[in-house]
């Protein structure tokens, strides 16, 4: 035990000579911005997941109960599980978060932000406590309320409930950051221009994440997979996950345009960066990225049902020609230059048949629009032609192929929500606050108000 | 005194076969489970009888002139507190039926209850779907208040992107070019006239061929829903018991032709029946009474401040509308008739006999995104109005 | 029937032949007048008339100015109605725009801010002249048919092109 102590009080000795003496405030906003951005990205990465499955674990109970299905209930558990795990993983990057980097870093924003939005995260944190123990009450008392199951997937409700209104309060502050509006009045404040879209489009991307991703954790099992009843679970799961993940996934664009509609009339500035300023080539990207996603989902399910010989392979074949062939619309890019402000002011937005830089098969209206919608359709079709086809499937069939597609879905997800989480928190640059407050003006004020140090002595 | 009234019952009864149709009436078989969902058709009737009582009252007062309209509209909210109930009785009851009948039409889809023989119940109800629809819209041109003159003239507006022949389209309903005196009066004449004539006996139409098969129910109260499948955990199914009119004494279809456990409509199906009828009554009376129908400033066309606001069952075309750019506009014309086509053609289209809603996804599944459109639509456009 | 001539109707066949013809007799006479009166605002036009709107000399350059001009209602009625006429001078020339929409013929205000005529109905925006610059309007707003005498403007209640 004095050895122990003997190597430790030295080491502890070293730390606290070389600590600072107070937190890392101002100086480097790049470092910051990087600090503070991987750090959300990380955070949403494992928080969607686990709002994600808060919700739709619940719903697959429920589904499972209806449809006299066993699979469905083992899925269920897996996903309560999962959430039981992965809870505190992602609160404690919250916490790290809020209570370091945001106070050390964006001190001054941060003040402003709780005492505008302190009823939202007041109420997000009475979320938390019910989260956390409808979480682990619904996970702990599954077999339990074997016979009781009203009473179970009523707990699975509440949690699901809660998991909503966590993701509703937060969406409010982050929706306040780039459409403030009268903060004084909750309703308004609650309902912003971009707390309604925001508060749709995260809801439908956590469900669809949550899909995506127990899609290729199965794909992983399956391939481990020792008993034959594994393996058909986990190929039914994987395949169960991907449907779910592309029928929310098809739902976005109809809501992602509206957002971006409400963003265009009550944040211009932030709408003109994304589309035609200097975040446009990550937004070109976004929407090809889109369209690869799907395009990847149809070719598992075509080779899924080709696997078994199952009907309507050959449709789904040609849904996916057909998803290639919008991807290439979506990705045309309107200016052939970096961006079409660059290219503006170079003085070359003409055609380029004319010597310009513009390619009109790149703009947003009418060719855009109508890929989006193309996605929207091409997908339904590819979900309705492989649901007609499951019949002839045999779960423990798949091929490595499959698999590897499913595991390919979950990064690119992964990607996707980095990628839209990168463009959401740039377009709103040079400010923190839309119209009110600047990072640099963030930081004047930081280092004008320095944090009082800790008087020594008596 | 009893024999007395037992006497003039059977008088009653040799003249008119009261008996009979009483019989006939009250004590058809329903099926057993899910028989509170069954009570959204039976509270569409309400409302809309709610409607037609509430609307002949209101042309006791009500002129259909562009002078006279608002000021007797406006007469009636300052100087008539029961009349203004009336009125607001007349407008929360149109916008909870249209709410109702919307959750009608989606049980009935999922139910698989459009299947044969019940494929004319299915298409005179879209038929009834549509004309209801029509009588909201020219119910909310009546008024001519600012939101009765725009939403006229934007809802006239729209078939006029239909090719060659909108603008004819837009003449005929508007009676000319603008918005005007005959606008007013055709609106007048059709939601009053020409669309109940047509309702009514189309809803008689409904009911008969409702009469006639019997009501289908829910999937799980026939023998079908209990064939063993690989990984289900099926129950035992209940024992049979022997058909009761209306369903068929001998089965052809053995799976879905007949319930195996019925009751009697009265009064059991009445009494679920009663209840929610009379809850959503009592909903649209205190409505009626704390909130009314609004009447805002009479119409101007001449406004640069009005910010015309649809209504709220409008909020999908509406927000589609902001959404879908100048090439695309004929989209929001194609996407409404398309909808309804498929709707209409639905039962041809969906010819198998399973009805289990999750074992024939190829209409469910785009019948549950239509509805997941239509909602997240809505919800889109009220945030984007309410913000403006 | 025995002696039966092949070409002579039979008592039912008349019967049934009388029948739809009657039936088409009243459907016909019934119909052509119903259906010309519902499609006849089809060959109808509406009234045209020049008004007054006023002296337009004080308009300020570049700064659109709302006038209000009272038209009469369609058909029987004696009631007017007011129709908003935006007169804009940029330079030489003077504009008069009508208010209504080419989206939906919702009612169109000029923002002094945005600097742009206006649709809150959808969002669609025009510029200063009139072209649609945003949102799904597919045309310019609509001109009135004018003149101006000295510095007197006429106006019509037609467009100078259908909407």
């Amino acid at each position: 035990m004095s050895a122990l102590l003997a190597v430790i009080a030295p080491a502890l000795h070293g730390l606290a000579t070389q600590l600072p003496s107070q937190a890392p405030q101002g100086g480097n906003i790049v470092g910051a911005q990087i600090a503070i951005g991987s750090l959300f990205s990380l955070h949403i990465l494992i928080a969607g997941l686990v709002s994600g499955a808060a919700e739709l674990g619940p719903a697959i109970e429920f589904l499972g109960y209806v449809r006299q299905r066993r699979s469905y209930d083992r899925l269920a558990h897996g996903l309560g599980r999962f959430i039981t795990y992965y809870f505190s993983v992602s609160s404690t990057i919250a916490i790290l978060l809020i209570t370091v980097l945001l106070v050390g870093f964006w001190g001054h924003f941060w003040t402003t932000i709780v005492t505008i939005g302190w009823w939202p995260l007041f109420i997000e944190a009475w979320t938390f406590v019910l989260q956390v123990s409808l979480a682990y009450l619904w996970f702990y008392t599954w077999d339990p309320l074997r016979n009781f199951k009203g009473v179970h997937m009523a707990i699975g409700g509440l949690l699901a409930i809660a998991s909503f209104l966590q993701v509703f309060m937060i969406d409010v502050v982050a929706s306040y950051m780039l459409t403030p509006t009268n903060p004084q009045n909750p309703v308004r404040l609650a309902l912003n221009p971009t707390s309604y879209p925001l508060t749709v489009h995260r809801t439908v991307g956590n469900l669809a994440y949550i899909g995506f991703a127990f899609g290729g954790f199965c794909a992983i099992r399956y391939l481990r997979a020792k008993t034959a009843e594994d393996k058909r679970f986990y190929d039914w799961a994987g395949s169960f996950g991907l449907l779910w993940g592309v029928s929310m996934t098809l739902l976005q664009p109809v809501v992602g345009y509206s957002y971006a509609k409400e963003i265009q009339l009550h944040s211009y500035g932030s709408w003109y960066k994304m589309m035609f300023g200097s975040l446009s080539p990550v937004f070109l990207w976004q929407i090809t990225l889109l369209g690869i996603m799907f395009l990847t989902a149809t070719l598992y399910f075509a080779r899924r049902l080709r696997t078994d010989e199952a009907r309507g392979s050959g449709i789904l074949k040609l849904l996916s020609v057909a998803l290639v062939l919008t991807t290439l619309l979506a990705a045309q890019p309107y200016a052939l230059g970096f961006s079409y402000e660059s290219v503006a002011a170079a003085g070359l937005n003409r055609p380029f048949w004319e010597g310009g830089l513009i390619n009109p098969l790149g703009s947003m209206i009418p060719w855009k629009v109508l890929a989006l919608m193309f996605y929207t359709l091409i997908a339904i079709a590819a979900v309705v032609w492989y649901l007609r086809g499951l019949p002839g499937v045999v779960w423990g069939h798949a091929r490595r192929g499959e698999q590897r597609i499913l595991i390919l879905m979950t990064v690119l997800t992964m990607l996707m929500m980095v990628t839209m989480g990168f463009i959401r928190e740039n377009s709103r640059g040079p400010f923190l606050i839309s119209g009110e407050m600047t990072i640099q003006g963030q930081q004047d004020v930081q280092t004008a108000q320095p944090t009082p140090t800790p008087q020594s002595g008596p | 005194m009893v024999r007395r009234l037992g006497a003039a019952y059977d008088w009653l009864d040799e003249r008119t076969a009261i008996r009979s149709l009483l019989r006939k009436g009250l004590y058809e078989a329903v099926p057993v489970r899910g028989a509170w969902f069954y009570t959204l058709g039976s509270a569409t009737l309400v409302l809309i009888l709610l409607q037609l009582i509430t609307g002949i009252f209101l042309t006791l007062l009500y002129v259909p002139s562009v002078t006279e309209a608002w000021a007797s509209l406006n007469y009636l909210k300052e100087h008539d507190a029961f009349g203004s109930i009336v009125r607001g009785i007349h407008m929360w009851s149109a916008y909870i039926l249209l709410f109702v009948i919307g959750l009608h039409m989606i049980r009935t889809f999922f139910s698989g209850s459009y299947k044969r023989p019940r494929e004319l119940n299915w298409v005179t109800g879209v038929g009834l779907f549509v004309l209801v629809l029509v009588m909201a819209i020219t119910g909310a041109f009546l008024p001519w208040d600012q939101a009765a003159y725009w939403t006229a003239v934007v809802v006239t507006n729209v078939p006029a992107y239909t090719p060659f022949i909108g603008s004819f389209i837009r003449a005929l309903w508007r009676g000319a070019d603008t918005v005007g005196p005959i606008t007013l009066s055709r609106s007048f004449g059709i939601h009053v006239w020409l669309v109940p004539a047509i309702l009514f006996p189309l809803i008689g139409a409904h009911l008969a061929l409702l009469r006639k098969h019997g009501e289908f129910g829910s999937y799980v109260n026939y023998r079908g829903a209990y064939r063993t499948r690989e990984g289900v955990d099926v129950p035992p199914a209940p024992a049979q018991r022997p058909t009761e009119p209306p369903y068929p004494a001998a089965p052809s279809d053995e799976l879905w032709a007949a319930p195996l456990q019925t009751e009697d409509f009265y009064p059991h199906q009445t009494f679920k029946d009663g209840i929610i009828s009379a809850a959503l009554v009592i909903v649209v009376f205190i409505l009626a009474v704390a909130i009314g129908a609004p009447l805002e400033a009479i119409a101007d066309p001449a406004t640069t401040s009005y910010t015309p606001v649809p209504e709220w069952f409008f909020l999908p075309l509406d927000e589609l509308l902001v959404l879908v750019p100048q090439q695309l506009i004929p989209l929001v014309l194609v996407l409404p008739t398309g909808g309804v086509l498929l709707l209409l053609a639905l039962p041809f289209i969906d010819r198998g006999p399973e009805r289990n809603p999750f074992e024939r996804p190829a209409v469910m599944v785009p019948g549950a995104f239509a509805v997941l459109f239509v909602v997240i639509l809505t919800l889109l456009g009220s945030g984007r109005l309410f913000n403006l | 029937m025995a002696h039966r001539d092949p070409r002579r109707l039979s008592r039912r066949q008349f019967g049934i032949l009388g029948t739809q013809v009657s039936g088409a007799v009243v459907a016909v006479l019934l119909g052509i007048p119903i259906i010309g009166f519902l499609i006849s605002p089809l060959f109808r036009q509406q009234q045209v008339v020049w008004r007054k709107v006023g002296d337009i000399a004080d308009v300020p350059d570049g700064e659109p100015t709302k006038f209000e001009v009272a038209f009469p209602l369609d058909a029987w009625t004696t009631a007017e109605s007011n129709l908003a006429v935006y007169v804009v001078k940029s330079g030489a020339s003077t504009r008069i725009f009508s208010n209504v929409c080419t989206h939906m013929q919702c009612p169109v205000r000029w923002d002094g801010a945005l600097h742009q005529f206006l649709c809150p109905c959808h969002g669609g925006l025009y510029d200063i002249n009139g072209t649609n610059v945003g949102g799904p309007p597919p045309k310019p707003l609509p001109q009135y048919v004018h003149r101006i005498d000295g510095t007197t403007l006429f106006v019509q209640n037609r467009f100078t092109e259908e909407i």
